[in-house]
């Protein structure tokens, strides 16, 4: 018997089980694991190993449980039928061709989608045409974030030295990084975190750990000024007007307060983290000026001053 | 017995096959063979071998798969333990929903294509809980600029830009042939031959002001523009810095030659400077948490100064 026939013939007693198989139950009645008379223990347990591992990086939700009415209790393994199959929608022949075409101009590294398409009913038979043109970069953070987003797990993790508690309810991708925001339940508010400067591990909790919170923040633009614990501090800054478009694409153009006669824009930011936000008005050189709060303005003096004595 | 794909490849696509075919019925071996990948002469062995041979425990015939083929045609019966396809991975949701979202920005809303792949992402999204879970921003260009641009890259129309260059501080007009459309580490960028400067070049799609469609076309190029944003080999000046522990991310940011681990947690790298104004404003940007240890003179310390000067000058300093 081959290897693929024992893999789908223990995914369909697994899935069929009313009552949770223990390994022994398997090697006696799945067929491919040659029953008692066939393998010795340890090639039978070796193959039985191997065979999970390998259903569950596929994405088989194989689960550990204890039997119902054994005593001593003994460990037995299921499929759940409903987290095996779950909804996989179903997508009209334009629907699948459109999502196929996006799905082969934009790559997500590391998650191929083939698999994806033939849950669907199989790839549209017609090649989509063009060559990707983006290839989306992923960290080791974003698999179990989205995850989280997606089930309503409460995520733990430190960042800036700190324990945080987080809710996460969206992932963003902006300028090159990726960002999780959600409510801080250690700060009670909303709170956005760089992915890639997480520290270490991220453990997420049980599925649907908290409940739905509408979000007060409405415009995703991530600005690292506005990546701070400070409190916020309105400032307005004047761009002159061969760098104003720029500057508008950077931050948003409902940022812009005031466009002067010569194209010069007047752009009102929330700065909760002033280093951040001196970097980005000096990357203007001279051609940017912060009109206020006097405070910031200061910030700015007594930096370049160091320099230009 | 086994073709060229593993036994986890094909357990893969036999998950979705088995309940697809099982539910539409005498359905073509070509067609399951194109829709799912699956080499015919795989596909026949593994139906006929395999997959007519599982079942459940006991294995009577009542507990088994049963796979009919003729003329060419399939039919499976008796696999319910196998009437839905797995639900999707975590991973591939989120890689279609990313590439969806992404695309949608891209295309615009005038596009016969984005009706479809709007309702497809909802129904994925759907399936997954809050579509506005995920979001994609890659530089934060105008739809109508980048549609122009996409667009061009397909059809191959030449395209006139008002473009602001971020590293000389500069803005100038030009016509592109647009040969290539991408993004890259979270930008958007058109590459192709710039009439201005006689060569291929790459421009930023965040800094077109203005993009206009001409309606010349241009021929298409044999060889891929090159993605370099700037060739480290072309003889450009450099610089060696040392900057602080707060100030890695320059290592991340820009291409550099070398790097030394200082034992103070400072690093030590070599940038090529393509312009002065973009030296300038690193080394304005980080003020003290950056020392230049080599440098041609206006690149160094006193062009840092300098430019200091300048900006203090719009505060009345």
């Amino acid at each position: 018997m081959t290897k693929l026939e024992r893999l789908l013939n223990l995914t369909a007693a697994l899935i069929n089980a009313v009552v949770p198989l223990t390994a022994e139950e398997i090697r006696e009645q799945v067929g491919g694991y040659g029953g008692t008379e066939g393998a010795s223990d340890t090639s039978f347990r070796r193959a039985f190993e191997r065979d999970k591992d390998e259903l569950r990086e596929m994405g088989i939700p194989i689960s550990v449980v204890f039997v119902p009415g054994t005593d001593p209790p003994l460990t037995g393994y299921r499929i759940d039928a409903r987290e095996y199959a779950g909804a996989v929608p179903e997508l009209t022949p334009d629907e699948l061709a459109t999502l196929h075409l996006a799905a082969s101009l934009v790559r997500v590294k590391g998650l191929p989608t083939d698999a994806a398409f033939w849950k669907f009913g199989g790839a549209p038979t017609e090649r989509s045409e063009g060559e990707p043109i983006v290839d989306l970069p992923t960290d080791a953070g974003v698999g179990p974030l989205f995850r989280a987003v997606a089930d309503r797990r409460v995520a733990q993790f430190r960042y800036n030295e700190q324990d945080r508690v987080l809710e996460p309810q969206r992932l963003l991708f902006n300028r090159g990084h990726w960002y999780v925001s959600g409510f801080d339940r250690g700060r009670q508010d909303e709170r956005i975190f760089r992915v890639d400067r997480i520290d270490g591990e991220i453990t997420t909790g049980e599925r649907g750990g908290f409940a739905p919170r509408p979000s007060s923040r409405t415009e995703p633009i991530v600005r690292a000024w506005e990546l701070g614990d400070s409190d916020p501090v309105d400032a307005h800054i004047l761009v002159d007007a061969d760098q104003a478009i720029w500057a508008s694409h950077h931050v948003g153009s409902e940022a812009i307060t005031e466009t002067r006669a010569d194209g010069a824009v007047v752009l009102s930011l929330t700065v909760r983290n002033r280093d951040a936000f001196r970097s980005f008005v000096l990357s203007f050189l001279e051609h940017a000026e912060v009109l206020d709060p006097p405070e910031l303005r200061a910030d700015i003096v007594a930096w370049l001053g160091a320099m230009a004595s | 017995m086994s073709g060229r794909f593993s036994a986890a490849e094909r357990l893969t696509r036999l998950l979705s096959v088995i309940p697809w075919v099982a539910r539409h019925g005498g359905t073509s071996l070509d067609e399951i063979s194109r829709k799912f990948a699956y080499p015919k002469s795989d596909l026949v062995g593994d139906l006929t071998d395999v997959v007519h041979f599982v079942g459940v425990p006991p294995y009577t015939p009542d507990t088994m798969i049963e796979v009919t083929i003729e003329n060419e045609r399939v039919w499976i019966r008796y696999a319910d333990y196998f009437n839905r396809p797995m639900r999707l991975h975590p991973g591939e949701a989120f890689a279609l929903l990313s590439a969806g979202r992404l695309m949608l920005d891209v295309m615009g809303d005038d596009n016969d294509s984005s009706g479809p792949l709007l309702s497809a992402l909802t129904k994925l999204g759907t399936a997954l809980g809050d579509p506005d879970a995920l979001e994609i921003r890659l530089g934060d260009a105008p739809e109508e600029t980048m549609s122009i641009l996409r667009g061009a890259s397909v059809t191959h129309h030449q395209v006139h830009i008002d473009y602001y260059s971020y590293g000389r501080d500069q803005r100038t007009e030009r016509t592109i042939d647009p040969a290539r459309f991408f993004s890259d580490d979270g930008q958007w960028y058109v590459a192709g031959y710039c009439h201005l400067a006689g060569a291929d070049r790459v421009f930023r799609v965040d800094r077109i002001r203005k993009a206009t469609l001409l309606d010349t076309v241009f021929d298409r190029p044999t060889e891929a523009p090159g993605l370099q944003l700037l060739d480290p080999a072309a003889g450009v000046p450099r610089v060696t810095l040392e900057v602080s522990p707060g100030a890695r991310w320059v290592l991340d940011q820009y291409p550099h030659d070398t790097t030394t681990e200082l034992p103070d947690g400072w690093a030590r790298l070599t940038l090529p400077v393509a312009a002065r104004p973009w030296i300038e404003r690193l080394l304005v940007r980080l003020g003290p948490e950056v020392r230049v240890v080599d440098a041609p003179e206006d690149l160094g310390t006193a062009g840092r100064n300098a430019a200091a000067a300048r900006i203090l000058a719009r505060y009345g300093r």
